[in-house]
């Protein structure tokens, strides 16, 4: 590239990614609200399906026998449950499964807060976020109740789990449980979208790339 | 319809952008940025969770938060006294732990600014500013919290846990995506090809 190209292709600001950043920015904080409310009323269906889904996981992947279950507890809670502990003692702890999934609303914000896409094309990528989501969702339980067993239970914990396990179901749950499940809308929206928002490559001269549409909000 | 761009020649690497992200398809971009936000993420976590960073770092970091935090309920006449991560008075007492002191929101936006491709320039004023906008918002948590603990306790889990943790995370994404949206293009040798369209967006 020529001395003159490089100056050409110096900082410059695309009016269409300007545009599509503060449209993004208003139209999630729009939908906010709306999302949060029907993340709401769906909570006790999905934390019911979560506590199911995640009991049948472990069972599948990490028992034999089946001993863990999960019982749901007032609103939000699941109880780990033993059987094979006495039944004093078989309710080993408690989680809130609702922690564990209040991230959707940001993704969901994000998804339907994105300008460009037709409706269509926004709710069927949201559809296959949702579904991501929801296996992350699954895994996290696993990780909960396993990080529970090999950390939390005193001797038991020591006597069943060696130091790596401790380790890895421990160190697991924690990146799982805070900067991945609190990332994770933004992992999956920079995975369908974030194209529309990276700067267009400079090029040779004064070449610009073709301006993205911008149909809809 | 969608237009697929052909395969560019690899992207060439810069001073201000060594891992040559800002050449490239967007879908290669947008894979480098993945690759690295996750990594940089997952990194970032395990070493805060050393024991010797939590003691030595996040733990006098979460006294500050505490620090800010009193004295800001002090000033709305809330006579709070902090010891170490602790803040109380007589209607209620809240413990800063790790998760409620912006250190996470503030590693995702670090993250995701580091694995975006800007000139450093460009993310270093976006850490800067992130950084003080993410706390400030962080301290509004807090006090928001312990007004909402002392005067209407019924809600204070729904609110630590769901409400604030989404508003802060929000403004970490918010701040990131204005930050990247305002970033300016950086010089590459990618060829004119390569900066089609994205492949498979509209219809």
């Amino acid at each position: 590239m020529s001395r003159a190209g490089k100056a050409a292709a110096g900082p410059r600001l695309d009016a269409n990614r300007s545009a599509f950043g503060l449209t993004l920015v208003r139209n999630t904080l729009l939908w906010m609200i709306p999302v949060a409310l029907v993340w709401l009323a769906l909570t006790p269906i999905y934390d019911r399906f979560l506590e199911v889904a995640g009991q049948n996981l472990l069972h599948l992947l990490l028992e034999s026998p089946n001993v863990t279950r999960l019982v749901p507890k007032d609103t939000h809670f699941a109880l780990i449950v033993r059987n094979d502990f006495p039944p004093s003692k078989d309710v080993v702890s408690s989680f809130r499964v609702t922690d564990l999934h209040f991230p959707v609303i940001l993704l969901a914000a994000l998804f339907l807060g994105t300008p460009g896409p037709t409706w269509r094309k926004r709710l069927a990528d949201l559809g296959t976020a949702l579904v991501i989501t929801a296996f992350f969702h699954i895994a996290l339980v696993v990780f909960w109740v396993q990080f529970t067993y090999a950390t939390q239970l005193g001797a038991w914990s020591a006597e069943h789990y060696g130091a790596v396990a401790r380790n890895v179901w421990g160190l697991g749950k924690h990146v799982l449980d805070l900067p991945i499940k609190l990332a994770f809308p933004l992992i999956l929206w920079a995975a369908f979208y974030l194209d529309r928002l990276l700067p267009a490559p400079s090029t040779k001269g004064s070449h610009q790339p073709p301006a993205r549409a911008t149909k809809g909000s | 319809m969608s237009k697929h761009p052909k395969r560019p020649d690899k992207p060439s690497a810069t001073p201000s952008d060594p891992a040559g992200a800002t050449g490239g398809s967007p879908r290669r971009r947008q894979v480098i940025f993945l690759v690295l936000f996750i990594l940089i993420l997952a990194g970032g976590f395990t070493v805060l969770s050393l024991n010797w960073v939590n003691d030595h770092v996040i733990e006098p970091f979460t006294a500050g938060v505490a620090w800010a935090s009193g004295g800001t309920l002090n000033l709305i006449g809330q006579g709070v006294v902090r010891q170490g991560t602790v803040i109380r008075n007589a209607r209620f007492a809240v413990n800063i732990e790790n998760g409620c002191n912006g250190v996470e929101t503030l590693l995702i936006f670090l993250a995701a600014v580091l694995a975006f491709p800007a000139s450093w320039r460009w993310r270093l004023v976006g850490l800067a500013v992130g950084a003080v906008a993410i706390q400030l918002v962080n301290l509004v948590r807090v006090v928001a919290l312990f007004l909402t603990g002392a005067y209407l306790p019924g809600l204070f889990d729904t609110s630590h846990t769901v409400i604030w943790q989404t508003l802060v995370i929000l403004s970490g994404v918010v701040l990131w995506i204005v930050w990247a949206n305002r970033a300016p293009v950086t010089a590459s040798a990618t060829p004119p090809e390569a900066s089609a369209e994205a492949p498979g967006d509209e219809e």
